[in-house]
């Protein structure tokens, strides 16, 4: 340090700049990347081989396996079929919702905001049981039928429409605020201009809303379908025994049968799917809105 | 000035009191202080459980003082381990390392299955517990003893429970093939939780299995699941099928005991598989309306489980160890059994008085067969859920 008095003056300046530059960026994002490194990949990668890795050879005769059992494979098509229809639904329920919040004004559309985000603040397994009561055999809903003189109420408990409905509520809220999102972002300028020129609603929607909110599109439709597809506390107790989503199915193969391989398996497969949808979700939140067409 | 006279005195004082502790003969006592002030001749019995909250408060807040009240000469001091480690299994290995060493365990009574660990009892931790150690031992219900290292002191056993506005005295089965009837003639009027879920399925399905093997549960015995027995289950999965369309809303499996509870209090089903403490408890406090009454079958009982009290010998007191299970296999601990916590007694019923009897004389069961779990469950668990709860086909 001493042999070298002449040059602090730079080393004071440039060497600060450069950890700013080159260093400080790299520490900031240690922590993440290795928690996920930790956390996710490397049990990731060991259970791909654990998987695959079976009494010193490779096989895929665990995942040949599963696509011969009429169980496991009945509960994975359960799980997409599922998973369709709640994100599918949730289009269909959150979208319209959305443009409203978006164009309206005034308390009422304050109200609907509010009861339309309150799902957010409601833990699964709570609103699992308050849904047993609400919907289930001679809860609230059923009695009030009754009370009207409608009997024959066949509860969704138990059966896949219960899943359905419990997801649907409780994912609304994550739709509709990266719906709104989106919609913001589309200048009331474009739709008067539109309305100027003799846009009927249905077109200034079509050819102007939606093309400019297909990225908050595409991120409501995989962050959905990945929480959807690993469901588990709601599908656990409001589902049916059988078929099962795979977030359950996992946990009985690890738990009661016992069967570590057979659950990874699982896990691998879903996980894989998830991957997938993944992939659609981080190429579209990392392309900049401004590099498009 | 004033204030550091004040702390100097403290300080003297809690010395003496210490000093004055110190020189009370007691057996070595975490709470020295109290000791010095209750008769010389106190001993402290450690108790240790890691049972429920309602378990650990009923011995802390019932058993305990009026056991002190019997016996003046002890003090039980109650440990709770619950969701510590391994809870009880670990303060029974702490045990094992403290007679290795000759050291003191800490531990004098502990609630624990001494067959959950059998290396503990090959290194010989455990003292014997039968009528020549703890004379209350001979009132002991025939058969639920698994070891003699370890004395089940009560028990829950499932039974079934029913709405008995919607179904009349006569029409209660008493045995399995008249509950399988029942169930094929009131179509939807019947439930079980899956069995996985919770015991009060798990058992249901048990006892179809000991149905078609021959009502015999000792043939189940613990570790290995013996092949021939296994490929009987069939047979079982036929049964369960066979009423599968007959369960609540076209064979619906809710997923836990109370959930089961639930469609029984609100009139969805008319009849249920229940634990016997649930369901005594539901209907002490009210969730259960009091139109619920509980039976048992009379041909071979739904299977339970009974909990269970291990002595380390090398307990520092083992006569107060002795004593304090002795109580609680005694008329005294087996009442405070039924009536405080809703659980079964361990001892006879015909030991406890008259008007108890009478009470639960619909659910009283001379025995109460044990499934041995472990394997066995995963093989009953899969079984049922491939053959029963399903009305896919089974392929290769």
């Amino acid at each position: 340090m001493t042999t070298r008095p002449i040059a602090p003056k730079t080393t004071n300046t440039v060497w600060p700049q450069r950890l700013k530059d080159h260093v400080l960026p790299y520490l900031l994002v240690a922590p993440p990347i290795l928690l996920m490194t930790l956390l996710i990949f490397l049990p990731a990668g060991q259970a791909i081989v654990e998987t695959v890795w079976i009494d010193g050879a490779v096989t895929v005769a665990e995942y040949i396996k599963f696509f011969q059992s009429p169980i496991l494979t009945a509960n994975l098509w359960f799980t997409f079929w599922i998973t369709l229809a709640t994100v599918g639904l949730l289009f269909v329920i959150g979208l319209p919702l959305s443009l409203y919040l978006r164009f309206a004004r005034g308390r009422i559309a304050a109200a609907v905001q509010m009861l339309a985000l309150f799902p957010l603040f409601v833990p699964g397994v709570i609103l699992a049981y308050a849904l047993i009561r609400a919907i289930g055999p001679h809860g609230l809903f059923d009695t009030l039928l009754h009370q009207i003189g409608i009997d024959g109420y066949v509860s969704p408990y138990l059966k896949p429409q219960g899943i359905l409905i419990a997801l649907v509520w409780q994912e609304i809220p994550f739709t509709v605020l990266v719906l709104t999102a989106g919609l913001r972002q589309v200048e009331d300028t474009m739709i008067e201009s539109a309305r100027d020129v003799g846009a009927s609603d249905w077109q200034t929607f079509w050819r102007i809303i939606f093309p400019l909110i297909q990225r908050a599109l595409v991120i409501v439709f995989s962050l959905n379908v990945i929480g959807t597809f690993g469901a588990f506390t709601i599908p656990y107790l409001l589902g049916p025994a059988q078929p099962m989503m795979m977030g359950v199915s996992m946990q009985q193969t690890f738990n009661n049968y016992m069967d570590r391989t057979g659950a990874l398996t699982q896990a691998v497969l879903t996980f894989a799917f998830c991957a997938a949808v993944g992939v659609l979700y981080v190429r579209t939140v990392t392309r900049s809105p401004e590099g498009r067409p | 000035m004033s204030s550091t006279v004040a702390k100097a005195a403290l300080r003297l004082g809690l010395v003496s009191a210490l000093g004055l502790a110190a020189c009370a003969p007691t057996t070595p006592a975490p709470t020295a202080l109290p000791a010095a002030t209750q008769a010389p001749e106190v001993s402290v019995i450690n108790f240790v459980t890691d049972s429920d909250t309602n378990i650990s408060d009923w011995i802390q807040n019932k058993v305990a003082p009026a056991f002190e009240a019997k016996y003046p000469q002890y003090d039980v001091q109650v440990t709770i381990v619950r969701g510590v480690g391994g809870g009880s299994g670990d303060v029974a290995d702490r045990a094992l390392a403290a007679l290795q060493s000759n050291a003191d365990p800490q531990v004098d009574v502990i609630e624990f299955d001494a067959t959950s660990k059998p290396e503990l009892i090959e290194a010989g931790l455990w003292q014997k517990l039968d009528s020549t150690t703890v004379p209350n031992a001979s009132t002991l219900l025939s058969g639920i003893q698994t070891s003699e290292y370890s004395l089940p002191y009560r028990g829950s056993q499932v039974v079934l429970a029913y709405d008995s506005s919607k179904i009349s005295e006569d029409e209660v089965p008493h045995t399995f093939a008249e509950l399988v009837e029942w169930i094929k003639t009131n179509p939807g009027q019947f439930v079980y939780c899956r069995p996985d879920k919770g015991g009060s399925g798990g058992n249901f399905v048990t006892r179809a299995i000991y149905e078609v093997t021959g009502q015999d549960p000792s043939l189940f015995e613990k570790g290995t699941p013996n092949p021939d027995l296994v490929s009987q289950f069939p047979k079982a999965w036929d049964l369960l099928s066979e009423i599968h369309p007959a369960i609540f809303d076209n064979g619906a499996y809710p997923a836990g005991n109370t959930a089961v509870l639930t469609l029984l209090a609100n009139g969805s089903v008319s009849m249920a598989t229940a634990w016997s403490d649930q369901a005594l408890q539901g209907l002490a406090n009210g969730s259960l309306p009091p139109n619920i009454k509980l039976t048992q079958l009379t041909d071979l009982p739904f299977p339970g489980g009974n909990a269970r009290l291990s002595v380390p010998r090398n307990s520092r007191n083992l006569q107060g160890a002795l004593d304090f299970v002795n109580y609680l296999m005694g008329t005294d601990g087996q009442v405070s059994v039924v009536k405080d916590i809703g659980g079964f007694p361990a001892a006879n019923w015909n030991t406890l008085p008259q008007e108890l009897q009478q009470e639960y004389t619909t659910v009283i069961a001379e025995t109460v067969p044990l499934w041995p779990g472990g394997d066995w469950d995963a093989l009953k668990n899969q079984g049922w859920y491939e053959n029963v709860a399903t009305n896919i086909p089974m392929g290769s």
